[in-house]
This record gives C-alpha cells, structure tokens and sequence, in this order.
C-alpha cells in the first residue's frame, strides 16, 4: 500500500465509523494517532518512540493556544447567561403586541424573537425549545397552522448560528485563517437577507391565505402603544442594542472579536442583573455549560487537527487535489459540487463536524478556482442551515418535537421546514448571482 | 463495587471539570479589563494575550473528561440511537478500546514527555516580551490524558453494566442544557398524566 | 588567518565507490513556517528544487506549506522530534526557548548587515555557538542559513512619523526581541493573529504595525489599510531563513546527499537574494504608484532612538544571560573587523544612482 493510498483508506474508514455514533473527536485521534503510526512507523523503534505521539501532543497544543478559538467560550458564556436571564416570553410578548397589525403577527413575531435570541445566544436548541413551550401554543391556541407555527420556530431558530457573532464563523475563520472580522462583515448581509426572507414569506402566505393565522381577539391586542413603547424598551431594545454593540466593536475595530466577546459576556450579565434573573446558581450552571460545550468544539478540532497532519503527511491532500483538479471541473460547477457535498453531509451530520472536518478539504483547492475562502466560508455558513432542517439529523425538529403538543407530529414539522429549506437555497443563488450581498460590506469596511 | 469506582471517577471529572470551568469568569474579567484600559487609558497590558488564551486553553483541555462523563462529546448518533441498550452498550465496549484509549493514553504518555521539555528549558510565550513560561499550559495536557484515561473506563464499566442490565445506568446529576431539562420535564409530566412514575436526569 | 568553514561534514565526498546497484529514493517531508501565498514558499521552493535536482533520483524533498502538519512555530519542535524531517522558517519563531535564538536573525545592532552576519555564521564563529545553543536546548537538529533579508521596514502607519517622540504610546504589532525593543522605545507592543492585523488596524485597536518587506506585505493586505510605509529600521535588519534537518535523518543520508543539503543552502541564499531584489523593488513601485502609499525613508533620529532602545535591551539580556552575551560579544568582535573594512572600502553608491537617476530625496 502506498502513502496516498493509506490517506484514502483512512477517509473512507473514518466516514464509516463515525456513523457507528461513537464520539467523533475521539475517533478522529485515534485514528490519526493509528494511521500516523503507520507513516512514521520505523522497524527499528521501541513502541513510543514512534513521532505520532508527539505530533499528536503538539497539534493538541495548537488548538490550546490559539487565539481565534479563545472567542469561543467567551460567545457561548455570553449566550448561557443571556439564556438564562428570563428574557424570551418579554421579548416575544412585545414583539407580537407591537406586531399586532402585521398579517400572521404572532409569527412574525415568533420568527424574529427567534432570529434575536438565537442571535445573541448562538445557542439553536434552547431558543427552539423555549419557543416550542412559549410561542407553539399560544400560535395552536390562536388556530395558526401546524406546518407554518412550527417551521417559523426551527427556521427562525437557526438563523443564530449564520447572523453575526456567530460562533460557527469564529470556527470557520480558526479552520480557513480567514480574518473572523471580515467573515463577521460578510455574514450579515446575508443573514438579513434570508431572514427578510423568511418573513416576506409568512406574510405573503398568509396575506393570501389568512386561514393559516386568524386574527387575534381584539381584546388580546387591544393595548394602548404607550404600554407596547415600554414593553419593547424593557425587553427588545437591550438585546438588540447588546448585539449591535457587540457587533459594532468588531466590524469598527474597536475590539477584536475575543474583547468584543468578553464584552458581551459582561454585558449579557449586566442584563442578566437588570432582570433580576442572576442568581448564584444561574451564574454556576451558565459556566459549567460553557466548559462543556467550548470542550465538546475544541477536542473536535485536537481530533481534527491530528487526523489531518497525518492525512497530509501521508499525501491525501495532495491526492484529493489531484484527482478534483484532474476532473477540469469549471468553478460554477466546482462550487455547486462542493455544495451538495456539504449538505448532504448535512443529513447526518452537525455544524461543527462539517465545518472542522470536512471543509478543510475543500479549502486547498480554493484558489485554483478563483474561489475566495471568505465567499465560500459564508456560502457554507448559509447552506449548514440546512443542517438543522433536513432528516435525519434535524435537530431544530426534534428539539421543537420534544416539547411540542403531542399532537404535532414530526412529519408535520419537517413539511414545516421545507418552504425555508427552499428560501436557504434561493438566498445561495441569489449569492452566487449576485456575490456584493456578501462583498459590500467586508469592502466597504476594509476594502480599498 | 463497580457502582462505587464509576462514582468516584464521574465525581473526579466533574469536580476538575467545575473547577477549571470558571477560568471563563477570569477570562470575561480579564479581557475586559484589558478593553478597559487600552481604549480608556490608551494603555494596553503585555499580559492580556497570553492570559486569553492559557486560561481558554485549561479551561477546554480540562473539561474534556467531566464533558465525557456527561456524555457531551458530539457523536453521529443517527443509527445508534436505533438500537437496543445492549447492542449499543457491546458496540461502544469495542469502540472504546479501538477508538478511545489509543488517543488518550498517548495524550498522557507523549503529552508528559513534551510538557517535561518545556519545563527543562524554561520555555516562554513568543507573543509578548514578558516571558510569560508555557509550561504550565503544557503540563495540563498529560494531566487531561490521565483524567480521560479514568474517566474511560469508566465509561467501560457503564458499557458492562448497560450489557449486563439491558439498560444505560444513570449518570451523575448536573446541570442540563435547558433544551434538554425542559424536555425531561415534560416527559416526566407526560408520564404523570399517564400515572406512571417520573424518572430523574438521564 | 583563514579560517575553514565550519567543521561539520569535514570528510568531503571523496572517494564514493562507484554506485552498482540503483540506490532507492529518500523522502523528506519538509514544512515551512509561510502561509500559502507568502513569497517566502517561493524561497523555499527554489532551495527544494536545488536539492532535489542535484539528488536526483536519490533524495526527494516534498515541500508542505504552514500548518499542513503543525502550526508555524511548532515546526522546529517538529524536527527536532522527527515529526518533520525538515522545516524552512526563521530562528525568531523559537526564541520562546530561549532569546538567544533570536540573535541568529533579529538581534541588537552592531554596524553589521544581514549579509555580513551570514558571513559571522559561516566564517566568524557563530556556527558554533548556534549548535552550541541547539546542544543546550537539546534539540536534535541540524541548521543551515541562508537568503540575507534586506532590511525590514519600520512599518506601516496612519500618520508618517517624523521622530522617535512621534512614535511613543502608539500601538505597534510585532513579533520577537523587536517586541523587546519597541517595547523599550516606549511603544504600545500588541500582539494579534496575522489575519487580525488589517480589520484591526482599519479603526484603531492597533495604530500601526511592521511584517517583513513590500512583496509579503503587499500580499497580506497592508495597504489596504495604511498609506504610509516607513522604510528602513533597526528592529529586524540582519534576519535570515534556517532550514533545519532532523540530526538522525540528516546523518544517516551517505556524505555526498548531506553536502547537497548543505551547499543547496548556499545557493539557494544567493538565488532568493535576487527574486528578492526583483520582486520587492517592484512591488514598491507598484504600492507607491498603483495604490497610492506613500513610501517614506525612516528619519536618522528614529534609528538613533532604536540604537539606545537596542543598548538597554541587550545589556538587560546580556545580565540574564551569560550566553546571550557571549553571541553579541562574538558578533561585535565580528563587525568591528568586518563592518569597517566594509564602510572604508564601500563605493558611495547612492552617489552614483543619483548621477544617472537624479536625486532621490533622502
Ligand atoms: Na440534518
Ligand atoms: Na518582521
């Protein structure tokens, strides 16, 4: 067997095992740590002394200390705090009374306390699950369609992980060496975009078809806008005022992302103490979540990371190289090649796996199609919302399942989710048609 | 007996995992200060960068086996979850000897070979002119291996027991993500509704 | 006296039996320190093509770019273990081992240029006392230089700096004893990622910050930025690259494939040398006249300042350090002889540019 050859062995043994479910960082270290004994294998040698061992400890330090991650567990404090902080049945509350006079108000409203809080927690299951015991109801009650509540719910949900902070870009950005600022800068374009979208959706929808949300009781809605300026102030303006701040530091360079996230997290606790809701154990659970989580992303990368050395010590990536610049494949065709690949493996697979394991395979081939890494990192940013939507996998389903009336079933969630599947894959064309949605800003911020 | 080592050990994870978790605190604190008195004061600190990323770098390292112990790390679950308990306890028993205990222990092995050198030569950060030693940093990497290593067989006996009992034994109570406590507890108060008892954290 | 080059691979290749049997090729997995589109891969590209053409058929280098299988400054740790056979890199990126490290490349001044410190290595002792230094930090690798970088530019700024006053409390990015001395000139060091310096510099988290010369920084993005280049410096004005082997691969290679890795060094310093000279100078031109920088040669106080900032810091180093010492002893025992034998005898060229070009203005 040679090199390049225990390099594909490897890939295609790894995709095998990691649906055997067992953990992935895991797999992926031994795997590296197996292979890697292989290519330094030397007959001569006592057992460790083989070089994978160290190589695997210094890729294991790389990650340690590297300093795009560090904003990782300062956005996800930041989000478990703000999680925490009884937040969501204000924001929502005030959304949908301000709303009042919008077609399908509730779920407008549903779809932008979704996209707000899933934006400045960057945490889809929890705003998904709320919103399923909070707005689910109060949407069924009100006799709005099963399909359009739901979906509104899971789509809205996972816009978190695309609008900027999002720490799925600090983690592309750790995995591309692309600046996170820009990837913020590109990211938000569009985000509103399909967020927009989504929204013209509902209201169209239901403009059309009024049956799918009746209009409310009047004397639900019937609240002086005096009352609806106070309830939006105490509950919409200081998360949206704690997202732009943040987001601003960044894209004005007052801050690095990690200050900016440091920031945040201080002010996601200052909130948190405005609406009484910081206690000591609320404090305690927000920080040991965060550990576990930012450990559940990093030891993804040390597995990665190692995996990877080996792979391209062994010649892979040179080979994959080959063979993909070997089918002269034209970029349109690359790019829409390399997206289906990412959402099929969308399917089965999370965010975090795709973004750290399989998009660095892309990556190397990138400028031989003129493709740059920031347009394809956000194009991948947009095209992993699928990721939670689509079976078997789709987790904003399931999590939205968990807790939804029992007679919602999940079949009826996913028919849900498959109008804004199909507006994620409209805003991707629109992208490619149209690349400035994601250029402008990064230009006009840092350009020439 | 079993029972009493697979408590001991998911206590010794969880502890170290607590522990080393409010490094995220000082990081937050840290870091701000740091915002504060570069923009404020026009006068940054040297010690700001390395502080960010040592104190994120124990914080991940050493939470690595409390979150195996709360059964955190992601997994491709889509066909395991089909399964019953004790053909997913058998297949997991297997995998961890295939997939786990190589990486890990030569994390503890290796990771205090190359934490020794650092240690030997004194060894300081590049990035700031302080000379901040890495060492530390460098030795939580075996100290992680070691507590992984534990924490695995432990795991293993977990496996022993789900093959033995026809079911997952309970772990440790902790804190939950709220999409989970919330859909435990309505399954708990659907199982009420139906008059069957309520069962704890999974 | 003449004094032999160092005494490393003292048997030359003399009498090699006449090969009988085709010998099969040696691969060595060689990484750099350089992302993918710094011209420094070029550099190394054209020290691998060297080697791999004299050793044709015997020895194979295949060059990885940075991070292909560890970090850039884990590389020498890399080799040093064997993970790599060989790294391309600067010494700078290790002097976390220790500061020492970092006077093979980017130390104080002493009338020196970066070319007649390569000739300190190769001819004034200080070959010995690097593997002296690897020999105390145990590690385990053999080390060539090559390539004399042309002096790095003080940077890019918002505003031209006219004097080292100018300069105090401004918020600087570099890397190694650099920091050290900025640091001394009452500079504001901050560190960031590479990828982090432009956004960053754009609004203020950093005021200005140096990388390494037009062609690298033109890649990177730094007029995009900023349009004032100062050109000329004392922070890094003797650096070089170090090709590092691991010492158990590099030894066990027959003599003659040894001396190829090493003379491949010394011709790759002067073939980098000239695709230096072409690419920086034009892409000087093409910043000044495509985007608009403005190109600014660093005023005489300024170099002053960095003079006394330079005395404190080695002196600071040197208390520490008996061995950091004993190298800047050995390098000014070096330049007093060779510096001024250098300026005696030097033709004023920038007289006789002026005579054909007309008058440059500095
Ligand atoms: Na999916
Ligand atoms: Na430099």
């Amino acid at each position: 067997m040679t090199d390049p050859q225990a390099a594909l062995l490897m890939l295609g043994m790894f995709i095998f095992i990691i649906l055997l479910g067992f953990p992935i960082a895991f797999t992926l270290m031994a795997m590296g740590v197996a292979f890697g004994y292989y290519a330094y294998f030397q007959p001569d040698q006592a057992f460790f002394d083989n070089r994978v061992f160290y190589l695997f400890t210094q890729n294991t330090f790389s990650v340690m200390n590297n300093d795009t991650l560090v904003a990782v567990p300062l956005f996800l404090f930041m989000g478990y705090v703000i999680e925490r902080a009884n937040i969501l049945d204000r924001l929502f509350h005030s959304l949908q009374v301000a709303l009042r006079v919008v077609p399908g108000s509730m779920a407008v409203a549903a779809l932008i306390t979704c996209a707000l809080f899933a934006t400045a927690t960057g945490i889809v299951g929890a705003v998904v699950t709320l919103m399923g015991l909070l707005a689910l109801p109060a949407m069924l009650k009100a006799g709005y369609d099963q399909r359009l509540s739901t979906g509104v719910i899971c789509a809205g949900g996972t816009l978190g992980i695309l609008i900027p902070p999002s720490i799925m870009l600090i983690v592309y950005g750790a995995t591309s060496a692309v600046s996170v600022v820009k990837l913020y800068a590109a990211a938000i374009l569009p985000g509103f975009l399909l967020a927009g979208l989504y929204m013209v959706y509902v209201v169209t929808r239901v403009a059309i078809n009024p049956s799918l949300a009746p209009k409310l009781p009047k004397e639900q809605t019937d609240i002086p806008w005096t009352r609806v300026v106070v309830m939006l102030l105490q509950a919409f303006f200081p998360l949206a005022v704690l997202i732009v701040s943040v987001l601003g530091a960044i894209l004005f360079g007052l801050a690095t992302p990690t200050e900016a996230a440091a920031v945040g997290a201080m002010g996601g606790l200052a909130l948190a103490a405005a609406y009484r809701a910081l206690t000591w154990i609320r404090l305690r659970e927000a920080v040991y979540l965060t550990a576990r989580t930012s450990a559940m992303v990093c030891y993804l990368f040390v597995g990665s990371w190692t995996f990877s050395s080996v792979f391209s010590y062994l010649g892979g990536e040179a080979l994959v190289k080959d063979f993909v610049l070997g089918l002269d494949l034209d970029t349109v065709t690359f790019l829409i090649l390399s997206q289906v690949i990412i959402f099929l493996l969308g399917w089965p697979l999370e965010w975090s796996e795709i973004i750290i394991i399989f998009v660095p395979i892309f990556l190397p081939l990138l400028p031989h199609f003129g493709v740059d890494p920031m347009f394809f990192g956000i194009l991948v940013a947009m095209n992993l919302q699928t990721s939670f939507l689509t079976p078997p996998m789709a987790m904003s389903a399931y999590y939205l399942k968990g807790v939804a009336p029992p007679f919602v079933q999940l079949w009826t969630i996913f028919r849900g989710c498959l109008p804004f599947l199909s507006m994620v894959f409209l805003t991707m064309v629109l992208m490619y048609v149209f690349p400035q949605i994601v250029t402008w800003l990064p230009d006009l911020f840092y350009g020439n | 007996m079993i029972n009493r080592v697979l408590r001991g050990v998911d206590q010794l994870s969880k502890s170290v995992g607590h522990a080393f978790a409010w490094c995220i605190l000082i990081l937050t604190l840290g870091t701000s200060y740091e915002v504060f008195v570069r923009y404020v004061l026009n006068n940054p600190t040297s010690w700001a960068f390395d502080m960010s990323y040592m104190l994120y770098g124990a914080l991940f390292i050493m939470a690595g086996a409390y979150t195996l112990s709360r059964n955190g790390h992601v997994r491709g679950d889509v066909i395991f979850r089909l399964w019953p308990p004790r053909v997913q306890g058998s297949i997991e028993l297997v995998l961890y000897f295939l997939f786990f205990f190589p990486g890990v222990v030569s994390l503890m092995v290796a990771g205090w070979g190359y934490a020794a050198d650092a240690y030997r030569i004194q060894e300081v950060s590049v990035n700031s002119p302080i000379g901040v030693p890495v060492w530390p940093l460098k030795m939580l990497i075996p100290v992680a291996g070691f507590l992984l290593t534990l924490q695995g067989v432990a795991e293993v006996m977990r496996c022993i027991l789900c093959i033995r009992d026809g079911s997952w034994p309970q772990r440790l109570h902790d804190v939950e993500e709220i999409e989970s406590a919330l859909q435990h507890q309505q399954e708990d108060e659907a199982r009420q509704r139906r008059g069957e008892p309520a069962e704890g954290a999974k | 006296g003449k004094k032999e080059e160092p005494a490393k691979s003292g048997a030359a290749p003399a009498a090699a039996p006449a090969v009988a049997v085709k010998p099969s090729t040696v691969t060595f997995k060689m990484q750099g320190a350089w992302g993918a589109k710094d011209i420094f891969n070029e550099m190394a590209e054209e020290y691998v093509k060297r080697v791999n053409e004299m050793a044709e058929g015997r020895l194979r280098i295949d060059y990885l770019t940075a991070g292909a299988v560890v970090k850039p400054f884990e590389v020498m740790d890399a080799v040093n273990k064997g993970v790599l056979d060989a790294g391309h890199h600067v010494p700078v990126y290790w002097y976390g081992k220790s500061k020492v490290a970092s006077l093979f490349g980017s130390g104080p001044i002493n009338g020196c240029d970066a070319q007649q410190t390569l000739a300190w290595i190769y001819r004034g002792g200080g070959f010995d006392l690097y593997n002296e230094l690897l020999k105390k930090l145990e590690l385990d690798v053999v080390g060539y230089f090559c390539m004399p970088m042309p002096t790095q530019p003080l940077g890019w700024f918002k505003k031209p700096v006219t004097s080292a006053a100018d300069m105090v409390g401004l918020k600087y990015r570099t890397v190694g004893l650099a920091a050290d001395l900025m640091q001394e000139m009452g500079l504001k060091v901050t560190q960031l990622p590479g990828g982090e310096i432009v956004p960053a510099m754009e609004r203020g988290v950093i005021d200005a910050f140096e990388f390494n010369n037009p062609t690298s920084d033109m890649r990177f993005g730094a007029q995009d930025v900023a349009k004032n280049y100062m050109m000329g410096s004392f922070h890094q004005a003797m650096e070089f690259f170090e090709i590092i082997f691991n010492r158990k691969k590099h030894d066990a290679l027959p003599k003659d494939l040894q001396a190829i890795l090493r003379y491949g060094a010394e011709a790759a310093s002067a073939s980098n040398w000239w695709t230096a000279m072409d690419n920086y100078s034009r892409d000087l031109d093409e910043l000044a006249n495509v985007h608009k920088v403005n190109v600014i040669r660093t005023p005489k106080s300024i170099f002053e300042a960095q003079l006394k900032a330079w005395d404190v810091v080695s002196k600071r180093l040197s208390d520490e350090d008996p061995f950091f010492k004993k190298v800047v002893e050995s390098q000014r025992a070096w330049s007093k002889r060779v510096a001024r034998y250098w300026f005696i005898n030097d033709a004023d060229f920038k007289l006789g540019y002026e005579h054909i070009h007309g008058k440059l203005g500095f």
